[in-house]
């Protein structure tokens, strides 16, 4: 079992296309294909500076999804004591997949939900990759314990 | 090195550069001989948002003041742009295909969009906005926004 959990914060922007595309994305990784290594911090709640939320940032290793160049989630997470590990950009990703162009809001079209996908696909990758990292370097102290006590 | 015009409306701080004329639609226009350097404004990148992609119309295109010389696809909108003078395409900016940011980034500078040649500037300047007329335009549209907000 892994000590640690990869956090993902997403935009908070309400009202904004590109806010929901990243709220989708993070809510996928969570809830649908790594909810047992990741955990979702609501990035409002950093804004208000809820001791809860800012020691599980600064106790695990964080994934941001900012909605637009002002990049809260990135911000936030550097202020808060957290270390960023990986932080996208929903522009960024939708440049990449241009062939799903978001609209809506409450409720994103078939495009956004498709660009919200491939976003979870490249956060899931980076998830793992953390993930990987922390059980290796648990089976190194697992396997080095013994030497230690030699 | 350019000087520029500066107000603050709400939170925001729009800058027009006093070296080149403008179009009422946020594009600004420098001449270099007949060759006019455009690219859009401060105000216009602000209020319209991070660039996804920008498309410009292939070097060899004529166009009258009008035609769509280029489509912006923002965060926020999708626009047309039309040519604010008549002339030939002769240079787009290669960075748009990859880095369409600059715009927001530097648009008065890294972030133009294509020079076109004109046959003559002097009359088609005389159809622009100078740099003080646009700076009061873009205030009048800025205030206005941010009471209706």
């Amino acid at each position: 079992m892994n000590a640690t959990k990869v956090v993902i914060i997403p935009c908070s922007g309400i009202g904004k296309t590109y806010g929901t595309v990243s709220r989708e994305a993070a809510y996928e990784v969570i809830e649908d294909l790594r909810p047992g290594e990741t955990q979702l911090v609501a990035l409002s709640m950093l804004v208000l500076g809820d001791e809860q939320a800012c020691k599980v940032v600064t106790e695990n290793p964080s994934v941001t999804v900012d909605g637009c160049k002002l990049a809260c989630a990135t911000k936030m997470v550097a202020e808060s004591g957290g270390v960023v590990a990986a932080d996208f950009a929903v522009l960024d990703v939708y440049r990449r997949n241009r062939q799903f162009k978001p609209k809506g809001i409450a409720e994103l079209n078939e495009g956004g939900q498709k660009l919200a996908h491939a976003l979870a696909e490249e956060i899931l990758a980076v998830v793992d990759d953390l993930t990987a990292r922390d059980s290796s370097s648990e089976d190194d102290s697992a396997t080095k314990k013994p030497e230690a006590g030699k | 090195m350019t000087a520029y015009l500066e107000t603050t409306v709400d939170k925001f701080i729009f800058r027009v550069a006093t070296d080149r004329n403008y179009c009422s639609e946020g594009l600004w226009t420098k001449a270099e001989g007949n060759l006019v350097r455009i690219g859009l404004t401060d105000f216009w990148q602000q209020r319209n948002g991070d660039v996804a992609f920008a498309e410009i119309e292939p070097v060899g295109t004529t166009l009258t003041v009008g035609d769509v010389i280029s489509t912006i696809e923002t965060i926020k909108v999708d626009i047309e742009l039309t040519s604010p003078v008549n002339g030939n395409i002769v240079e787009i900016n290669p960075e748009m295909e990859d880095n369409p940011e600059l715009i927001n980034q530097d648009p008065y500078g890294d972030g133009w969009l294509a020079v076109i040649e004109v046959a003559d500037w002097a009359a088609e300047q005389a159809k622009l906005l100078d740099s003080q007329a646009y700076f009061m335009l873009m205030k009048g549209q800025a205030e206005k926004e941010a009471r209706e907000r």
